[in-house]
C-alpha cells in the first residue's frame, strides 16, 4: 500500500503532524480553560493517529490502532475525572480549579494520574503506543515526521504538567463552596482507572491485540520495550511501597526499616552480579550516595510532613537511578530515565511552596523535553540497527549511516545534558536545588547530574565507541568536541554565577554546574585517560558535593539561616558539622590531601595528555574563582565571632551521614587506588569501544616522608590536644617539630643533599620558632589550632623537600601554601588579618595553578611524573611544550617567592600573621621559590638541557629572565622597604627583596652564583628570622604595630636591641657580617658572569636594606622613649632562647663561612655543578680569598686597642648621664623631642613613594584595635 | 707574603699608626690652609693630634636616655674599620694589600661603616639633633653610594677585576683613568662623590653646626669624640687615596713612589677638600639628594655605558 500511494499517505501523515502541532499549540494556549484544553488536545491526539495510518507499515498501524485504544481509555479517564473536579467546583477555569487536590483528594489524585497517563510518561504506557508510532515514522525514513511527533510531546508535557500542579497541587487560589458530588460519574471514572492500570502494567495483551487488529502478523519487527527489572532494583522498589504501608503505623520503624533497605541495596550494588565496570560503579556511587541520604534525611526530614510520600518517592528514585545504571538495553534505560525525573520531581516539589512548584515544574519539563529528545535518538538506533540491546547496538555500530549516527549522537547529548545541566540546558539546576530539601538537593547534585554522566559515557563512548564517534563527526558535528565546550562554557558560567550568589544553596547549585562543567570538558576529550579523569571526579564530586548540601542543610534546620551572610560564626556552634563543611570545602577547591586533589591533578594531567593546555587553563581558572566564594565561607564560619541565639550541633544521623562522606574524602585523597581501580576499568572499556591504547594512570599516592608523617600526626594530635591543656599542646608542638627534624636526619638517605638541608633547615627553624611560639601565643586564643597549622605548613615543606616525583612535589607544596596556611594567617581573626590571609590564600592559588599546568605538561610529556623520567625525557619533548611548562613552574615558583614586581603588596605573605609564622614564613617558607627553582635547574641537568630555549650572552634565556626579575625585584622590594612605617611590613617587603637576591643568584646558575645563592638563602634564614622574632618580641612588649607608636624601647630590651641590631646589619651586607660574606659571593657572581647591571642592583639594594633596618633600630629602640617603651619589658627566656641560638649560628657563619660553603660545594657536586672550593677554616672563595674571620679577629684587635684610648678619660669614673641638649629648652616632652619613623629621609622617601607610587599603608587598618591585646598578660 | 704581613699592615702600616699620623697630619694642614684662606692664622699643623690627647682626658659624658652600648660602641667601630680600611687600599709601588683583607667591594661596604656610626650614634643618643643627622646622612647615602657602586662597576669592568691590586697594575700597564676620556665621566661623578662622603661643605648638611649643632657628635665629647675625630681624618686618607688607585695610580717603585703618594694626597687634600670647603656654601638636604640623583647618577650610568661598549 505504501508502495503504491508514497505521496498520498505522506501527504496524510503530514496533515496528521500539522494538526497535531497546532493542536498541542493551541491546547497551550488554551491553558485558562481545562475544558477547552481537554478538547483541543484531544483533537491533536487525532493528529496522532493520522501520523500513524500514513506512515504505515506494520509498526505504524498496529501503533494507530494500540494509540486509539490507550487513549480512548486514559482520555476517557482524564475527561470523566476533569468533569468531575469541574462539577463540583461549578468553573472549568484553571484558576478556580487550582487546589483541588486539597478540596477533593482522591479525584484529583485519579485525574493527575489519568494525566500522566496520557502524557504517556513512564511508567504510564500511554507512551508505549507513540513510541510505536514514532518508530514507524523512523523506521519509513521519516524524520521529520517523527520530530513534530516528538515536538508536539514536548509541548503537551508542558501543558499537562502545568494542569497537574495546578490542580493536584497547588494550594487554593480563593476558598470556595464545592457543588454535591456527580455519584453517576463514579460508574464511568471506576472502571476506566483499573483498565488504565493494567494496560500500564501488562501492556503486551494490548500490543498483540492492536497487532491483531491492524493485521499485522509479523510481531517481531516491533522493538522489545522492556525487559524483567533485576533484584538491585526491586528491593527499593518494592521498599518504597513497604515503606509507605510501615510509616503510615510507625515513624521510627519506617526509618530504621529505611535504613536498612538502603544497606541491603549498596550491599547488592557493591556485589554488583554481572555488571560491567561502568554501570557497576555507578551503580555504587547511586546506592552509597542513596544510603547516606536515607540516613541523613532521618534526621532532617524529622519535623516535615509527608514523611511517607518523601520516603516513598526517595526510593523509587534510587530503585530508577540504579535501574537506569544497571539496563542492558535502551527500553529499560528510557523507562528508569523518566521514572527518575518524576520521582525526583516529587521530592523537588516536597515542600510544596510555590516557588518549590515552579522549579520543580521548570525541572520536569526540561527533563522530560530531553528525554523525549533522547527517545527519538533511541528509535532512530533501533531503526538503523534493529534493536535496543546495548550489546547488539555496540557490535553494529560500524553499520549505522554517518548523518543518522550523528543525529543520534546529538539526541542523545541534548537528553543527558539536560539532565547534568550544561548550558545553555541548565536552568531548572539553579533553581531547583535551593528549593527542594537539602536531603534531596544533595542527591540532585551529587547522584542525579550524574546520571547524565552516565548516559554520556555509557553510550556515547561504551556503546558507541570514539572509532564511532568520529566515523559520524565526519558529517558535520563532533559530539565530543561539544561536549568539551559546553563543558568548558558550563564551567565558566557556573563559577561566575556562584561567585554573584548571595543564598549558600544556591551557590553551591552554581558550584555544581561549573564541576559538571569541568567533568563534560575532560569527558569529551575522548580519551580513555580523560574518561578515567572524569569519572574520577564524578565520583569525588558526587561525594564532596553531598556533603556540602548536608552541612548546608544542616545549618538551616539548626540555625534557619540560607543567606551566605548569615552564617558568620556558625563554625563556633556547630564544629562538627561545619569541620566537615570545610573539609569538604579544601576538597572541592582541589586541595591536598583531599580526594578532590586527586581528581583535579588528574583531570588535568589528561587534558595536557591530549594537548588540550586550554581546557586545563580554563579549568585551573575555574579553580580561582571557585576559590573566592568557597573560602569565603569557611572565613565566615569559622574566623568571624557568632552572634545569635544558640544553635546546637544537627541530630545524630546527620552527622553520621555527613561524617561518613568527610572520611570518604580524606580516603581518596590518601589512598585512591580503590577508586583509580574502579574508574579505570571504565577508561579501559572506553578504550577498548574506541580501540584506544588502554589507560596509564600515573602514580597518584602520596609517599610521605618519615618527617612529614610526623609532623601530619602530630598536628592532628597537638589540634585535639589543645582541646584539654594548650600548655601541653604547646610543648608537644616542640615536640613534633623536633622529632621531624630527627626524622629527616634518620631517613637522610630518602633526599638528595639539596633537599636534605633544605628540610634539615625547615625543622630546625621550625623547631625554634615554635618555642618562641609557645611563649609569644602564651596568652592568646586557640593556640592548639595555630600550632597545629603551623605544624602542617612544615609538614607540606619537609614533604616536598622528600618527594621524587612532581606529583608529590605539588601536593606537598600545595598543603604548605593553602589552607594550612591561611588558618595560621587568618589566627587573629581581626578584619585585617582575615582580609590578608583571603588576599594572600587566592594569591598563592593563583601562583599554584600555574604551576600545576606546568607540572601537568612535563608529566605528560615524559609519561611519567617521577623526577628522573621527566629529566630523562625532557629533550624528546618538543621545544615550545618544554619550555612552556618550564615557564609555568617557574612563573608558579617566582609567584611564591613574591617575585615579578608588579603587585607586591599582593604577592606578600600579610603583616597580621602571628609573628612566629610570619617569621617563618619570610625565613623559611618562601624559600620553597627559590629551592625549586633550583631543584629543577638540577634536574634538568643545568644550562645544558636549558640551552635549547635560547641563548643570551652564553646563558640560558628562560634562567636569565628568572634572574632579571629577581633583580628587579631587589630594588624595587627595597625601595618599598624604606618607606614603610608597618613593624612588619617593612621586614616583610624587605624579605623580597632578600629573595630577590637569592633568586637572582641561583638563577645566575655559575658556580659562585649558586653558591652565593644557597649562602644566602641560610644566612637570610637565620638573620630574617631573627629580625621577625625581636619584632615579635616588641609587638609583645609594646602592642604596637607601626613603628611610629614605639621609641627608646633599647633601654627596656637590651638583648632584643643588640640581637636586632647585629640581625640587621647582617642583613644590610656590613662586612665581616655573615649577611656580606653571602652578598659577596652573589656580587662576584654577577659581575663575574658578565651581569653588571644586576651586580649593581644588588649593591644598591643593599644600602636600601641598610636605610630600612636603621629606620626600624632608630625608630623602635632609640631615640626618646615613647609611650609604648614604658611599661616594656624584655622578652621571656623561651622567646630570647631561639633568638640566641639562631644568633650564635649568625656569628659562627661570619666568622667561617665554610661551616656553609663545605655543604654547599656537596650540594653543587650532587646538583652536577662544579663546586666551589671551599675548606671548612678557609677563606671566602672566589677571585680573590677573602676571610671574613681574618677581618673579624683583625677588627677585635683593633678594637681592643681603640678600646683602650675610650676608657682613657674615665680612669674608673663613672660615666657622666645628662639630659640631652636642646638648646635650652626644658620643656619639650620626650614625644616631640622624639623623631619618628614617618619623619626619617624626607626627600629620599619622598623620592620612593613618588617613583614606586607607594601609598601610606601600614598594612593594618587604623581603626582596629590591636592583634596583640590578647597576646599580652597585662 | 709571609704569614705576619698583613696584621703589621693593618697596625703599622699602611694602617694602623702611619694611616693615623697620616690622616691627623692631613687634618691639620687642611685646617691650616682654611684658615689662611680665610684671613685667620689658623691653628698650628700639629693641632689635631693636641686635640686627640686633650680629649682623650676628659671623662665621658652620655645621655641620660642613649641607649649605652651603642652609643659608646659606635665611634669605637667607625675608627677601627677606617684603620682597617686603610690597610686595604694600595699605594701604588709600594704596597699591595693581601687579598685576605677583601677587595674593592668589601672596602666599598666599609667605607659605608663610618656613616653608618654615625647615624647609629645619632639616634642612640636620643637627640633629636642627631636623630635630623641620621635622617639626612641615610638621605645623602642613599643618594650618593649609587653613583659609587656605578664608578666602581665600571672600573672594575674596565679591568676586569675587583682587586685593587689588579686596577692598579692594569693602569700600570695601559695608562692611567686620568687621561682615558672613556673614564672621564666615570671621574666625574668620583669628584662629586667624595665630598658627600667624607662630610665636607657643600655636603656637611648631616653634621651642620649651624642647623643641628653637629647632629649626630652634638652628645660627644672625651675620648668618643676623639674617635670620631680620629675616624674622619682616617676616612679622608682611605677616600682619597682609593680615588688616586681607581684614577691616578701611576708611581715609581719604592720610597719615592711613597713620596708621590703623600704629594698625590696632600694635593687632593688641599684643592680637593680644603679650597672647596672654603669656598662653598651648604646645600639643603633636599639639594643635595636632587642633585646626586641628577648628575652623578647620570654621569655614573653614562661611564658604565661608556665602558661596556668601549
Amino acid at each position: 500500500m505504501i508502495a503504491e500511494a508514497p505521496l498520498d499517505s505522506s501527504l496524510l501523515a503530514w496533515l496528521g503532524a500539522i494538526i497535531l502541532l497546532v493542536g498541542e499549540t493551541v491546547a497551550l494556549l488554551a491553558l485558562r480553560n481545562l475544558a477547552a484544553l481537554i478538547a483541543v488536545s484531544t483533537v491533536a491526539e487525532i493528529g496522532y493517529l493520522l501520523l500513524a495510518v500514513g506512515v504505515g507499515g506494520a509498526t505504524g498501524d498496529t501503533g494507530a490502532w494500540m494509540h486509539l485504544g490507550y487513549q480512548a481509555v486514559m482520555r476517557g479517564l482524564m475527561v470523566f475525572t476533569a468533569w468531575w473536579l469541574i462539577r463540583r467546583t461549578g468553573s472549568a477555569s484553571l484558576d478556580a480549579l487550582t487546589g483541588s487536590g486539597r478540596r477533593m483528594p482522591i479525584a484529583s489524585t485519579l485525574f493527575g494520574f489519568a494525566l500522566f497517563s496520557v502524557m504517556g510518561l513512564s511508567p504510564f504506557k500511554g507512551s508505549y503506543s507513540k513510541f510505536l508510532i514514532l518508530y514507524a515514522a523512523l523506521e519509513g525514513g521519516h524524520w521529520l515526521l517523527a520530530a513534530a511527533g516528538t515536538l508536539a510531546s514536548i509541548i503537551a508535557a508542558f501543558y499537562y504538567l502545568r494542569v497537574i500542579q495546578r490542580v493536584c497541587l497547588e494550594p487554593p487560589l480563593e476558598p470556595r463552596e464545592l457543588n454535591a458530588e456527580p455519584w453517576w460519574l463514579a460508574f464511568p471514572i471506576a472502571p476506566l482507572a483499573a483498565l488504565t492500570v493494567v494496560m500500564s502494567l501488562w501492556p503486551e495483551p494490548f500490543l498483540r491485540l492492536a497487532a491483531e487488529g491492524a493485521g499485522a502478523l509479523d510481531l517481531g519487527r516491533v522493538p522489545e520495550f522492556e525487559s524483567p527489572w533485576s533484584l538491585l532494583v526491586l528491593v527499593p522498589y518494592v521498599g518504597g511501597f513497604a515503606l509507605y504501608i510501615v510509616g503510615l503505623h510507625t515513624r521510627l520503624m519506617r526509618e530504621l526499616n529505611a535504613v536498612l533497605l538502603a544497606g541491603l541495596t549498596l550491599v547488592l550494588a557493591v556485589v554488583g552480579n554481572g555488571l560491567d565496570p561502568a554501570s557497576h560503579l555507578f551503580a555504587v556511587l547511586f546506592a552509597g550516595i542513596g544510603f547516606l541520604v536515607v540516613l541523613y534525611s532521618w534526621g532532617y526530614m524529622a519535623h516535615e510532613g509527608h514523611g511517607n510520600r518523601y520516603t516513598f518517592f526517595l526510593f523509587l528514585m534510587i530503585g530508577s537511578m540504579l535501574g537506569l545504571a544497571t539496563a542492558h538495553e535502551f527500553g529499560n534505560f528510557y523507562v528508569f530515565w523518566e521514572l527518575m525525573t518524576w520521582t525526583s520531581y516529587f521530592l523537588v516539589i516536597h515542600e510544596q511552596t510555590p516557588k518549590a512548584l515552579r522549579a520543580g515544574f521548570i525541572y520536569f519539563v526540561m527533563c522530560a523535553g530531553g528525554a523525549y529528545v533522547m527517545n527519538f535518538g533511541i528509535l532512530l538506533t533501533h531503526a538503523q540497527v534493529g534493536s535496543f540491546e546495548f550489546a547488539h547496538i555496540a557490535a553494529e555500530a560500524g553499520n549505522i549511516d554517518p548523518a543518522a549516527g550523528m543525529v543520534i549522537a546529538l539526541c542523545f547529548l541534548v537528553g543527558f545534558a539536560v539532565k547534568a545541566g550544561f548550558v545553555p540546558l541548565h536552568a531548572w539546576l539553579p533553581l531547583a536545588h535551593p528549593e527542594a530539601p537539602s536531603s534531596i538537593s544533595a542527591p540532585l547534585s551529587g547522584i542525579l547530574t550524574k546520571a547524565g554522566i552516565f548516559g554520556l559515557v555509557k553510550v556515547l563512548f561504551v556503546i558507541f565507541g570514539a572509532t564511532q564517534l568520529a566515523r559520524f563527526a565526519q558529517s558535520g558535528v563532533d559530539v565530543g568536541t561539544l561536549i568539551t565546550v559546553l563543558g568548558c562554557l558550563t564551567l565558566i558560567y557556573g563559577e561566575v554565577m556562584a561567585l554573584l550568589q548571595k543564598e549558600l544553596k544556591r551557590m553551591l547549585a552554581y558550584s555544581t554546574l561549573a564541576q559538571i562543567g569541568e567533568i563534560a570538558a575532560i569527558l569529551g576529550l575522548g580519551s580513555s585517560l580523560a574518561t578515567t579523569a572524569s569519572l574520577l571526579h564524578v565520583t569525588n564530586h558526587a561525594v564532596m558535593k553531598t556533603l556540602l548540601f548536608f552541612a548546608a542543610g544542616a545549618f538551616i534546620l539548626q540555625s534557619g539561616r540560607r543567606q551566605i551572610a548569615d552564617l558568620a560564626g556558625l563554625g563556633r556552634r556547630m564544629p562538627f558539622t561545619a569541620g566537615c563543611y570545610a573539609l569538604a570545602t579544601v576538597a572541592i577547591m582541589g586541595l591536598p590531601p583531599f580526594s578532590g586533589f586527586v581528581s583535579k591533578f588528574l583531570m588535568i594531567t589528561a587534558a595536557a595528555a591530549d594537548g588540550r593546555v586550554d581546557v586545563a587553563a580554563l579549568i585551573l581558572v575555574g579553580s580561582v574563582i571557585a576559590a573566592f566564594y568557597y573560602l569565603r565561607i569557611v572565613r565566615l564560619l569559622f574566623f568571624h565571632p557568632y552572634e545569635g541565639p544558640l544553635v546546637e550541633e544537627a541530630p545524630l544521623t546527620m552527622r553520621v551521614a555527613i561524617g561518613t562522606l568527610a572520611a570518604l574524602i580524606v580516603a581518596g585523597g590518601i589512598a585512591p587506588q580503590l577508586q583509580l581501580d574502579a574508574v579505570a576499568a571504565v577508561g579501559n572499556m572506553v578504550a577498548a569501544a574506541g580501540s584506544l591504547p588502554p589507560v596509564e594512570l600515573p602514580n597518584l599516592t602520596l609517599i610521605w616522608p618519615a618527617a612529614t608523617l610526623i609532623a601530619t600526626l602530630g598536628a592532628l594530635v597537638v589540634w585535639l590536644v589543645g582541646k584539654n591543656s594548650v600548655v601541653v599542646a604547646g610543648r608537644l608542638a616542640i615536640t613534633v617539630v623536633a622529632a621531624s627534624f630527627v626524622a629527616v636526619l634518620l631517613q637522610a638517605d630518602r633526599y638528595d643533599s639539596l633537599s636534605f638541608a633544605f628540610a634539615l633547615l625547615v625543622s630546625g627553624v621550625g623547631t625554634l620558632n615554635m618555642a618562641y611560639a609557645t611563649g609569644y601565643m602564651a596568652h592568646g586564643h586557640a593556640q592548639a589550632r595555630f600550632y597545629a597549622a603551623f605544624t602542617l605548613m612544615m609538614a607540606g615543606l619537609m614533604g616536598m623537600a622528600g618527594s621524587h616525583d612532581f606529583f608529590n612535589f605539588f601536593a606537598f607544596w600545595e598543603l604548605m601554601s593553602s589552607w594550612a596556611l591561611y588558618v595560621a594567617l587568618v589566627h587573629e581573626e581581626t578584619n585585617d588579618a582575615r582580609r590578608e590571609a583571603f588576599k594572600y590564600f587566592i594569591f598563592n592559588t593563583v601562583g599554584a595553578s600555574f604551576m600545576f599546568l606546568g607540572i601537568a605538561m612535563f608529566g605528560t610529556g615524559a609519561g611519567s611524573f617521577e623526577f628522573k623520567a621527566v629529566a630523562l625525557a625532557a629533550p624528546e619533548m618538543s621545544t615550545p611544550w618544554f619550555g612552556g611548562a618550564l615557564v609555568l613552574v617557574f612563573i608558579g615558583m617566582l609567584m611564591k617567592a613574591a617575585m615579578l614586581p608588579v603587585r607586591i603588596d599582593y604577592q606578600m605573605h600579610p603583616a597580621t600573621a602571628p609573628t612566629p609564622v610570619s617569621g617563618y614564613i619570610s625565613a623559611v617558607l618562601l624559600k620553597s621559590g627559590p629551592y625549586g627553582v633550583l631543584k629543577l635547574f638540577a634536574l634538568f641537568g643545568g644550562a645544558t638541557l636549558l640551552n635549547r630555549l635560547g641563548v643570551i650572552q652564553g646563558m640560558p634565556a628562560v634562567m636569565d629572565a628568572v634572574a632579571i626579575i629577581g633583580g628587579v625585584t631587589v630594588l624595587y622590594a627595597g625601595a618599598m622597604a624604606v618607606v614603610q612605617n608597618g613593624i612588619k611590613r617593612l621586614l616583610i617587603y624587605s624579605t623580597v627583596c632578600q629573595l630577590g637576591y637569592i633568586t637572582m643568584a641561583l638563577a645566575l646558575g655559575t658556580t659562585l652564583g649558586v653558591a652565593g645563592g644557597l649562602m644566602h638563602f641560610v644566612n637570610h634564614m637565620m638573620v630574617k628570622d631573627l629580625l621577625f622574632l625581636c619584632a615579635g618580641a616588641i609587638m609583645v612588649a609594646s602592642h604596637a604595630k607601626t613603628l611610629d607608636e614605639l621609641g627608646g624601647l633599647g633601654r627596656k630590651m637590651p638583648i632584643t636591641f643588640a640581637i636586632f641590631l647585629f640581625a640587621g646589619l647582617s642583613l644590610a651586607g656590613i662586612p665581616p657580617l655573615n649577611g656580606f660574606s653571602s652578598k659577596w659571593l652573589i656580587y662576584q657572581a654577577s659581575f663575574q658572569s658578565g651581569h653588571y647591571v644586576l651586580g649593581i642592583f644588588a649593591l644598591i639594594g643593599s644600602l636600601f636594606t641598610l636605610a630600612a633596618v636603621l629606620k626600624f633600630a632608630h625608630a623602635a629602640f632609640m631615640g626618646a622613649p615613647g609611650q609604648a617603651a614604658e611599661h616594656a619589658e624584655e622578652a621571656p627566656a623561651i622567646m630570647l632562647v631561639p633568638m640566641m641560638l639562631l644568633t650564635a649560628g649568625c656569628f659562627v657563619v661570619g666568622m667561617m663561612p665554610g661551616v656553609l660553603l663545605v655543604p654547599i660545594a656537596a650540594i653543587q657536586q650532587q646538583l652536577g655543578l662544579t663546586p666551589i672550593a671551599a675548606t671548612w677554616m678557609g677563606p671566602l672563595p672566589g677571585t680573590g680569598g677573602w676571610h671574613p674571620g681574618v677581618l673579624s679577629v683583625l677588627l677585635l684587635v683593633l678594637g681592643s686597642v681603640s678600646w683602650l684610648y675610650l676608657r682613657l678619660g674615665r680612669a674608673g669614673a663613672p660615666i657622666i648621664r645628662s639630659p640631652i641638649h636642646l638648646c635650652g629648652v626644658g620643656t619639650l616632652s620626650p614625644a616631640v623631642a622624639n623623631t619618628g619613623a614617618l619623619n626619617l629621609y624626607e626627600s629620599a622617601d619622598a623620592a620612593i613613594r613618588g617613583a614606586l607610587h607607594a601609598k601610606y599603608d601600614t598594612g593594618y587598618d587604623p581603626d582596629e584595635p590591636s592583634d596583640h591585646v590578647e597576646a599580652n598578660p597585662a | 707574603m709571609t704569614e705576619l704581613a698583613y696584621p703589621l699592615a693593618v697596625m703599622l702600616f699602611p694602617g694602623g699608626l702611619f694611616a693615623i699620623a697620616l690622616g691627623l697630619a692631613l687634618k691639620g694642614a687642611d685646617r691650616r690652609l682654611a684658615a689662611r684662606l680665610q684671613g685667620r692664622v689658623g691653628p698650628p699643623l700639629m693641632q689635631p693630634f693636641y686635640d686627640l690627647v686633650k680629649l682623650a682626658r676628659k671623662r665621658t659624658m652620655a645621655p641620660d636616655i642613649a641607649a649605652l652600648p651603642v652609643f659608646l660602641g659606635a665611634p669605637l667601630v667607625g675608627a677601627i674599620s677606617m684603620m682597617l680600611g686603610a690597610a686595604m687600599v694600595p699605594i701604588p709601588g709600594v704596597y699591595a694589600p693581601d687579598p685576605i683583607l677583601g677587595d674593592l667591594l668589601v672596602l666599598l661596604y666599609l667605607l659605608a661603616v663610618p656613616a653608618v656610626v654615625l647615624m647609629v650614634a645619632g639616634s642612640a643618643s636620643g637627640s633629636p639633633f642627631g636623630a635630623i643627622g641620621f635622617s639626612r646622612e641615610m638621605a645623602l647615602m642613599l643618594a650618593y653610594e649609587g653613583p659609587l657602586v656605578l664608578v666602581v662597576a665600571a672600573v672594575a669592568l674596565r679591568t676586569g677585576s675587583f682587586s685593587l691590586a689588579d686596577i692598579v697594575a692594569y693602569q700600570q700597564a695601559h695608562g692611567s683613568f686620568l687621561f682615558d676620556p672613556v673614564m672621564w665621566p666615570a671621574l666625574a661623578a668620583f669628584i662629586a662623590f667624595y665630598p658627600a662622603n667624607l662630610g665636607i661643605v657643600p655636603f656637611d648638611i648631616p653634621e651642620a653646626e649651624t642647623e643641628v649643632l653637629e647632629g649626630p657628635l652634638l652628645e660627644y665629647s672625651g675620648p668618643a669624640l676623639g674617635l670620631f675625630k680620629l675616624m674622619s681624618a682616617l676616612k679622608a686618607v682611605v677616600v682619597l687615596s682609593l680615588g688616586i688607585a681607581l684614577f691616578f695610580p701611576l708611581a715609581p717603585e719604592g720610597l719615592p713612589g711613597l713620596v708621590a703618594h703623600l704629594a698625590k694626597l696632600l694635593v687632593l687634600m688641599l684643592l680637593g677638600v680644603t679650597v672647596v670647603r672654603v669656598s662653598m656654601g651648604r646645600m639643603r638636604i633636599d639639594q643635595a639628594f636632587f642633585f646626586f640623583l641628577k648628575w652623578p647618577l647620570v654621569l655614573s650610568v653614562l661611564s658604565l655605558a661608556a665602558v661596556a661598549l668601549a
